[in-house]
């Protein structure tokens, strides 16, 4: 397994103004207030989102959008995991992938256009609970051979029901189409890889954040007349929580740049990056809580944001135990 | 790169030494009869001479002076044609580099060629019976005496000090002074009066690990490494390398390799390789060792290192050692009661390799920097949480 890590200027300069942007726009407070509103979200921010031409990254210029990669992807990934951004720019990127790789002409050429304006609300849909739904205007659905694409209001009768969710920051709706759910196929494995990718690196930066927060509270909080950080039951777990955000970083940049260079490898290391984020995650959440103490399981506390983040998206395109099954198929040696 | 990969790749593929008849040592730490030493100092010049030991260190003084990430490639490719270790570890990683980057022009000039070629053998006087992880509280003392310093003291968990002609040596040169003050780092003669090299034990039953005691050796004062008083900075310097956190390794510093390979082809010897469990638990390490390689390489993109830039390298020792560690208990563990045969028995799986590994497996979680101390000083220098001291 090879694991050249391709990263240059222009993805730094991306990380950069997206990290700068969204720490001015998404301050915690902020996502708070969305997370408690009726609707989740805010519309100016997915008007920005477009401006920004984050919508359309991944859509070939030729269809409006920005033409970059998989590394670019996910450095964006990564830098609106980080702040728990309160809008459906994940399912929409699945869309648009799903698309990409898997659509026909016809459909990119209807549907790749609205979707890197931001003027359609387009989400990938596979299963009942879909996210992003309440508010779209088609579903992007794998079948046999490419996509679908599902349009509300459209000929076949939509049932879209908002699900009572863990994770505010991201709603789901309960989508049926005569009663049943859209999505019988499996994804392509292009798909997955991209996917699998794209989630993992949303889920490096939600943990590297939740390390971030938790280290600095380790260092202020005190306890028996020293920092709790000092003593080695908090520092050590905390360590732990750090190699494996770095090794998750490392799995994410490989993966991508082995989808970029359209490398054998790619799924594999796309799966293995998932499968590590979906185990790291959900530690480096458990972790945050515990080491807040008290004050680690009350709403009050940042942690719980990113704790249901991290269970709702373990799931997504497999959790490890899903991956490891697949990888188990393909083991060295 | 590319070209040097493939002739590294023919040239070990043609001068592989093969099976030497006898039992070999699975690391420096276990050298234990003059058969394995002189079988394992050939091999080193024979590398030496072909040009991949030293490949990027200065001409002037022995090396090769090729272009930067030439060591890495060599050592990759030798790793993959499972070619014997480099005997000379301590010279090759931590004391050569330390003396090309501290030492006097003389200094340079008598000693890195030598250690190349692996004419002489170097060892490390760190640890003593009362400073382990707590280093900075040996005791070993270095008086000046004239031009040279009369040493006396204790060291112990000395790899090759049995055959090595030369240690870096940690005194106190300055008794009076606190604790990681009046520390020195001498370029050490170990045949000399006043050295007397004690064997240790280790748990697989091998020797080559021992304990040095000084009773008034000299050591000429112009052996004194950096200025007196500055040991102590020049041990942090040393143990960066030792660790692998600092490049300018003149070779063995290949990896681990293809360990799950391994032990996948272990679950066939065994019958257990369509058990999912199984299965599940080789993914798992697969997962974690392609994360481990994943590191190494983004250790070397800045432009993906620069929120924690020092992170990667301080965790190279403890993630590669715990992972090998972990990895061979399930090997053990795969094997059900034959786990409890030992080298040379007839029934015994792969001879045993795996218990070996497992048992020596605890000189990588130890040595350098105990796990425990690198959590210490990971959580400190790159979380910035307060000090646990």
């Amino acid at each position: 397994m090879n694991a050249h890590i391709h990263y240059e200027e222009e993805h730094a300069l991306l990380r950069a103004e997206a990290r700068r942007w969204l720490d001015e726009r998404f301050p915690i407070a902020r996502v708070r207030s969305l997370a408690d509103s009726d609707s989740g979200e805010d519309p100016a921010d997915w008007k920005e989102l477009a401006n920004l031409g984050w919508l359309g990254l991944v859509i070939p210029e030729k269809h409006g959008g920005a033409g970059l990669g998989a590394v670019h992807l996910a450095v964006l990934m990564e830098e609106t995991g980080r702040r728990l951004v309160p809008s459906p720019l994940l399912p929409q990127t699945l869309a648009a992938l799903a698309l990409v790789l898997d659509g026909s002409d016809a459909q990119r050429d209807r549907w790749l256009p609205a979707i890197a304006s931001g003027e359609a609300r387009v989400v990938y849909a596979r299963g009942a609970s879909v996210s992003g739904a309440e508010r779209a205007d088609a579903f992007v659905v794998p079948v046999r051979d490419g996509v679908e694409v599902v349009e509300r209001g459209g000929a076949a009768k939509l049932a879209v029901a908002p699900e009572l969710v863990l994770d505010r920051t991201r709603r789901s709706a309960r989508v049926t189409r005569n009663g049943v759910a859209l999505g019988a196929a499996e994804p392509s494995a292009r798909l997955t890889a991209w996917a699998c990718l794209a989630l993992a690196a949303e889920m490096a930066g939600g943990a590297d954040a939740l390390l971030a927060m938790t280290a600095a509270y380790a260092t202020t909080r005190e306890q028996f007349g020293k920092p709790i950080g000092s003593f080695q039951a908090v520092k050590h777990p905390l360590v732990n929580v750090l190699i494996g955000v770095e090794g998750l970083r490392s799995l994410v940049y490989a993966a991508a740049s082995a989808l970029d260079a359209q490398s054998p490898d790619a799924e594999t290391l796309a799966r293995m990056a998932k499968a590590q984020a979906s185990d790291v995650y959900p530690f480096a959440a458990s972790r945050a809580v515990q080491l807040h103490g008290g004050f680690g399981f009350t709403l009050d506390c940042d942690a719980h944001l990113y704790l249901k983040r991290a269970q709702t998206t373990r799931p997504a395109f497999g959790d490890a135990l899903a991956q490891r099954a697949w990888l188990a198929e393909r083991l060295p040696g | 790169m590319e070209e040097l990969r493939a002739e590294v790749r023919a040239w070990i593929a043609a001068n592989h030494p093969g099976d030497p008849g006898f039992k070999l040592p699975q690391g420096p730490l276990e050298v234990e009869s003059d058969r394995q030493f002189h079988w394992l100092r050939d091999w080193q010049r024979k590398l030496y001479d072909a040009g991949y030991v030293g490949a990027e260190w200065p001409t002037e003084y022995g090396g090769g002076g090729r272009a930067r990430g030439s060591q890495r490639v060599i050592d990759q490719e030798l790793t993959r044609g499972r070619a014997p270790f480099l005997i000379n570890i301590v010279a090759l990683s931590w004391a050569g580099p330390m003396i090309l980057r501290y030492g006097t022009e003389a200094h340079k000039r008598k000693f890195i060629a030598p250690l190349l070629r692996c004419d002489e053998i170097w060892c490390q006087g760190f640890s003593e019976p009362g400073a382990g992880s707590d280093l900075a509280s040996l005791r070993t003392s270095a008086m000046r005496e004239g031009d040279s310093y009369r040493i006396d003291g204790h060291k112990v968990w000395t790899t090759l000090g049995r055959y090595a002609d030369w240690c870096i040596l940690l005194a106190r040169t300055d008794p009076a002074s606190a604790k990681h003050a009046g520390i020195s780092y001498f370029l050490a003669p170990m045949k000399v009066p006043g050295v007397e090299v004690l064997p240790l034990v280790k748990m697989t039953g091998e020797g080559g690990f021992n304990q040095v005691i000084y009773s008034g050796a000299r050591v000429p004062a112009d052996l004194l490494l950096g200025r007196e008083s500055q040991g102590w900075e020049l041990a942090t310097a040393t143990l960066q390398f030792e660790r692998g956190a600092a490049e300018g390794s003149a070779g063995g510093m290949g990896g681990g390799g293809e360990q799950v390979a391994r032990a996948v082809a272990l679950t066939r010897t065994v019958g257990r390789d369509a058990d999912p469990v199984v299965r599940d638990r080789l993914a798992a390490f697969w997962i974690h060792e392609t994360a481990l390689r994943a590191n190494a390489q983004r250790s070397r993109v800045a432009g993906l290192v620069s929120d924690r830039p020092e992170s990667l390298p301080l965790m190279q020792k403890l993630t590669s050692s715990e992972h090998t560690q972990a990895l061979a208990d399930f090997a053990c563990e795969l094997q059900g009661e034959a786990a409890g045969l030992w080298l040379g028995d007839p029934n015994a799986l792969e001879n045993a390799e795996w218990q070996r590994t497992y048992l020596n497996s605890f000189a990588g979680t130890i040595a350098g920097g105990t796990s425990e101390i690198l959590r210490n000083i990971l959580g400190e220098r790159v979380l910035g949480l307060p000090k646990t001291r």
